[in-house]
């Protein structure tokens, strides 16, 4: 049943694969996606948007209506669930409610009729690996969640798959645990260098742990790249949007200049874009707050949030519009609520968006 | 005064907590004292104890074989409507069947129908087929309002099942058999057989059905002890009452210990 | 058609055997013998006849009897085939002959060649009253403590007595006929007679307070535990203590005793009719009468029935003694059932 000939770790390919629950609505349209052998390559998106039926069909739960999903070269859209070796993580841990941690533990390997010694071994450094050495004969009841979600983790690496599925492993646990297990999983990710696709609706969380990210649309992958790159030069409206905080502006590039709605030019480079309507963003941490008159938008500083390093304005500007200015907090006074500003920012941080 | 209306209340609660478990138990405290004492009737105070009654219970032949007939019923509906309801629980909460609201009402329906009337009918299907009144016609009459039991039981325990244990196994390697062996009845399991219990005492207490169903020198306990009252109304009655609520009680502690009902489960 | 139907029929009875044998049930094997399908009461009743009497005739006739001791038989009898009904004899009071009678359910005639012992019975036996034959009865009249220092009851009346308010014992009267019988009395006591029912109601409300049961036998008990002094019954609830020290007596009132008939009759659908009758034939014997009457206190039928003298002092058995039964109307009460029960249950509520 289980080919060890399969290395650590293996590609994996969707080409074209689509699904619909209903006939009608796509959860899943025309999704292509090359994912290398040892990646931590994250889906993500808000809820509907296709991420986790997308996961479902890599691990088999679903078929495709369309396209056909490769591991490790093999096509394997008809392969069983249970033939596809690969190690799934739920967010709600989907530990065997009736059965000892080590019973947990063990079971990939029991199916796999390895023999009874190498089966203890195994599940004893898979526990290890965990750090839950200790809790062999507990039941899961008596875990909390995130000692239940490390079991579940070792249930899943200990049959050793090429590909590690995880739909939002950590959306249950609360924050400070899922930062320490953020970590925690990423260290053991690289350690046994498995492919790992990760679920998640948190961008903070994508970002923090992938190599790349998809972000996902409506069924659609709107763009694939890595954090810095998801972040820094988010391509679409949506991903602009979805990540992090950006303020958008709406106008149009004439003669390589971007000219906003209220007839003032913003500072930007074309590059590459097309003539005609279009859209430019910048994130607030790359707006400087200037004079009045000196910036390329102007203002009144309707909030000032303190976010530890960092002070966030909220800035009225006219026709009812808000932007947004990070500023480092360098120990002086936040500027206060109601003075008159302008912002302004370096042509390079301007991100000119699709569309 | 809060400190006295606290007081107040809690006094309230432990005595409405009385009231019930007064109310639980004061029939068989009843049946109790009857079968304890000596008089063939019920007389209050009891004017002594004796054990007379239940000697009359064990010594009576029409007892005896109608006591073990009920059991080995009740033991075969018991083991019959846990894989029918079961099963039929299954295919209801996952088998994607059309109409499956209305087959669950269905399936509900002996419940609802007045039992006198499903043994009337059940008799004249029997009679019609010219097979007068077998115990497995009996049997089927029991496991028609027992299955509804285990159904519900199961249904429920289906209803919090959480699915993503199953696709965990089958990820891990186990064929859909082996899902189904290892997860799914383990977890299901509880909820089978508490509705198994239930089935148990429906049937070794059902009297409307058996009613009809019984054949001379075949009548199960309760029916036995309904034409007794008819014309020996004694101690006996009260005695078999005790016997009977015993035997249902070590049953259900049986199946409790045995099989355990609470050990891993949070119902 | 006939052989398709015996396939069906064997195959049907392979399962029902295999699934006897899986339980071990008792299994009633039926051999080529023909089976006599009864009905017949439990108790002491149900002892003998089990015991000694249905042995007796199954040997004789060559026969299998398969006797239904639980109730409810006409509704049984009413579910069952009448080409091929659940009994061919049925044994009930006799005022569900008649319901019985109404719904094809039983001979409306017994032919009477083929029970000899017809011929000895007392006339009430096979009277227009009754829907077969009658082989016992017992006398419904009044049942009291001795120890209370209540006065011997002599009539109806006496059952009125303000002294024994919420101490006297009737019947839920929609379920038990005795209670029917006593209604019946009271409008004969009160009023123009039996099918006074008016002048019935009107009696029946003022005996309240009174202690109401179902089952006929636990006016015996309520007897005996002292929980009423005096209480409609049946003779044998009261003479089936004689000898035994209990408080208990049955009295006669002058206006004479309700019958309460054990009435036999045969259904039309019976395959076995010439048994059937044999059976009822047995019923009717001396030596089957005497020991059914000396064992439950019933009086017998036939005329020729000599009872040891404890029994022949209390039963009904010569010429004079049933003189004194009265015979319900069952045709009349039971076409007016319904209505009746309506009113009593409303009048005897609180």
């Amino acid at each position: 049943m289980t080919d060890h000939s399969l290395p650590a770790s293996a590609d994996i390919r969707l080409e074209g694969v689509s699904k619909s629950f209903d006939g009608k609505v796509k959860a899943v349209d025309d999704v292509s996606l090359a994912i290398a052998p040892g990646e931590f390559f994250s889906l993500l998106g808000p809820s509907g948007c296709g991420k986790t039926t997308s996961l479902r069909m890599i691990a088999g739960f679903e078929a495709p209506d369309a396209g056909r999903i490769r591991v490790g070269g093999a096509d394997i859209t008809d392969v069983p669930v249970h033939k596809r070796d690969m190690g799934m993580v739920f967010q709600s841990y989907a530990l065997f409610p009736h059965r000892t941690v080590a019973e947990n533990v063990a079971f990939g390997l029991r199916m796999r009729s390895l023999p009874r010694e190498e089966i203890r071994r195994r599940v004893a450094a898979a526990l290890k690996q965990v750090a839950l050495d200790g809790y062999e004969d507990r039941r899961p009841g008596q875990l909390s969640g995130g000692q239940q979600q490390r079991v579940a983790l070792a249930r899943a690496i200990v049959i050793r798959p090429p590909v590690l599925l995880c739909d939002e492993p950590l959306g249950a646990l609360d924050r400070k645990l899922r930062q320490s297990m953020q970590f925690e999983l990423k260290q053991l990710q690289k350690e046994l260098g498995v492919t790992l696709v990760f679920v998640t609706h948190d961008q903070e969380e994508a970002l923090a742990m992938s190599d790349r990210i998809a972000v996902m649309n409506a069924g659609r992958v709107e763009q694939v790249g890595a954090p810095a790159e998801i972040y820094d030069r988010p391509r679409t409206r949506f991903v602009a949007d979805f990540i992090g905080e950006i303020n958008l502006f709406d106008g149009t590039w004439d003669g390589g200049r971007f000219i906003a709605g209220d007839g003032r030019s913003l500072p930007a480079t074309m590059n590459g874009a097309r003539p005609g309507a279009g859209a430019v963003a910048v994130r607030p941490e790359k707006a400087r707050i200037v004079a009045p008159g000196e910036g390329a938008v102007a203002g009144r500083i309707e909030s000032a949030n303190f976010l530890g390093g960092q002070v966030l304005y909220r800035i009225a500007a006219s026709g009812d519009r808000h932007m947004l200015a990070k500023e480092t907090n360098m120990g002086a006074a936040a500027r206060p609520v109601g003075t008159e500003v302008g912002l302004l920012w370096n042509e390079a941080d301007a991100v000119v968006l699709e569309g | 005064m809060s400190a006295r209306s606290v007081d107040a209340g809690r006094l309230a609660y432990y005595a409405l907590n009385g009231a019930i478990i007064a109310f639980l138990l004061a029939p068989i405290a009843i049946v109790a004292v009857f079968a304890l004492n000596p008089t063939p009737y019920i007389s209050f105070p009891p004017v002594g104890v004796t054990g007379r009654w239940f000697v009359k219970f064990f010594a009576t032949d029409d007892f005896m074989v109608a006591l073990w007939l009920s059991l080995r019923v009740a033991v075969v509906v018991l083991l019959l409507s846990m894989l029918i309801g079961g099963a039929c629980a299954l295919a209801l909460a996952r088998g994607r069947l059309p109409g499956a609201r209305f087959l669950t009402a269905f399936f509900m329906s002996p419940l609802m129908l007045p039992a006198i009337l499903t043994g009337l009918a059940l008799f004249q299907v029997f009679q019609l087929a010219e097979l007068d009144r077998p115990v497995w016609g009996l049997i089927v009459g029991h496991t028609l309002v027992a299955v509804p039991y285990v159904l519900r039981t199961t249904l429920a325990v289906l209803a919090n099942f959480d699915t993503r244990v199953e696709e965990a196994a089958a990820s891990l390697g186990a064929s859909p058999m082996r899902v189904f062996v290892e997860v799914t009845l383990p977890l299901i399991r509880p909820g089978v057989i508490a509705g198994g219990i239930f089935a148990f005492i429906v049937s070794f207490d059902q009297f409307p059905i058996s009613l009809f169903l019984v054949p001379p020198k075949g009548e199960t306990l309760p029916v036995v002890l309904f034409n007794y009252m008819k014309f020996d109304l004694d101690g006996a009655i009260a005695a078999a009452s005790m016997v009977s609520i015993l035997l249902a009680l070590s049953v259900v502690l049986l199946l409790e210990r045995v099989i355990g009902l609470k050990a891993y489960v949070k119902l | 058609m006939t052989a398709n139907r015996l396939t069906r029929r064997a195959v049907l009875s392979a399962g029902a055997a295999a699934a006897l044998a899986t339980i071990g049930a008792p299994v009633i094997l039926h051999a080529q013998t023909a089976t006599l399908k009864i009905t017949t009461w439990g108790g002491k009743w149900g002892d003998i006849m089990k015991a000694e009497l249905l042995p007796a005739f199954e040997k004789e006739f060559k026969c299998t009897v398969s006797a239904d001791q639980a109730f409810p038989f006409v509704p049984k009898l009413q579910a069952s085939p009448k080409s091929n009904p659940v009994y061919d004899v049925l044994h009930t009071n006799s005022n569900e002959q008649w319901s019985s009678l109404d719904l094809g359910l039983v001979e409306a005639r017994l032919d009477h060649k083929k029970i000899p012992n017809l011929a000895d019975v007392y006339p009430y036996a096979i009277s227009d009253k009754i829907v077969g034959v009658s082989i016992f009865t017992s006398a419904i009249g009044l049942g009291y403590r001795t120890d209370k220092g209540l006065k011997k009851p002599t009539s109806w009346k006496d059952f009125a007595d303000p002294a024994l308010a919420g101490m006297r014992g009737g019947y839920i009267i929609p379920v038990n006929s005795l209670g029917q019988c006593h209604l019946m009395m009271l409008g004969k006591i009160y009023g123009k007679g039996f099918t006074d029912l008016d002048a019935a109601y009107k009696a029946l409300e003022a005996l309240k307070p009174i202690k109401l049961v179902d089952f006929t036998g636990q006016m015996e008990k309520m007897l005996l535990a002292g929980e009423v002094n005096m209480g409609v019954i049946h003779d044998s609830g009261v003479l089936r203590y004689e000898g035994q020290n209990q408080p208990i007596d049955f009295a006669i009132p002058s206006e004479g005793v309700m019958a309460l008939e054990q009435v036999l009759n045969v259904t039309p659908g019976s395959k076995v009719k010439e048994l059937a009758y044999a059976y009822i034939d047995y019923m009717l014997r001396p030596d089957v009468q005497k020991k059914l009457a000396e064992t439950v206190w019933y009086s017998p039928s036939n005329k020729k029935v000599k009872l040891a003298p404890k029994y022949d002092a209390r039963l009904f058995n010569t010429e004079a003694k049933v003189a004194q039964l009265i015979q319900p109307d069952w045709k009349w009460y039971n076409a007016r059932k319904d209505e009746i029960d309506t009113r009593v249950t409303r009048l005897l509520k609180g």
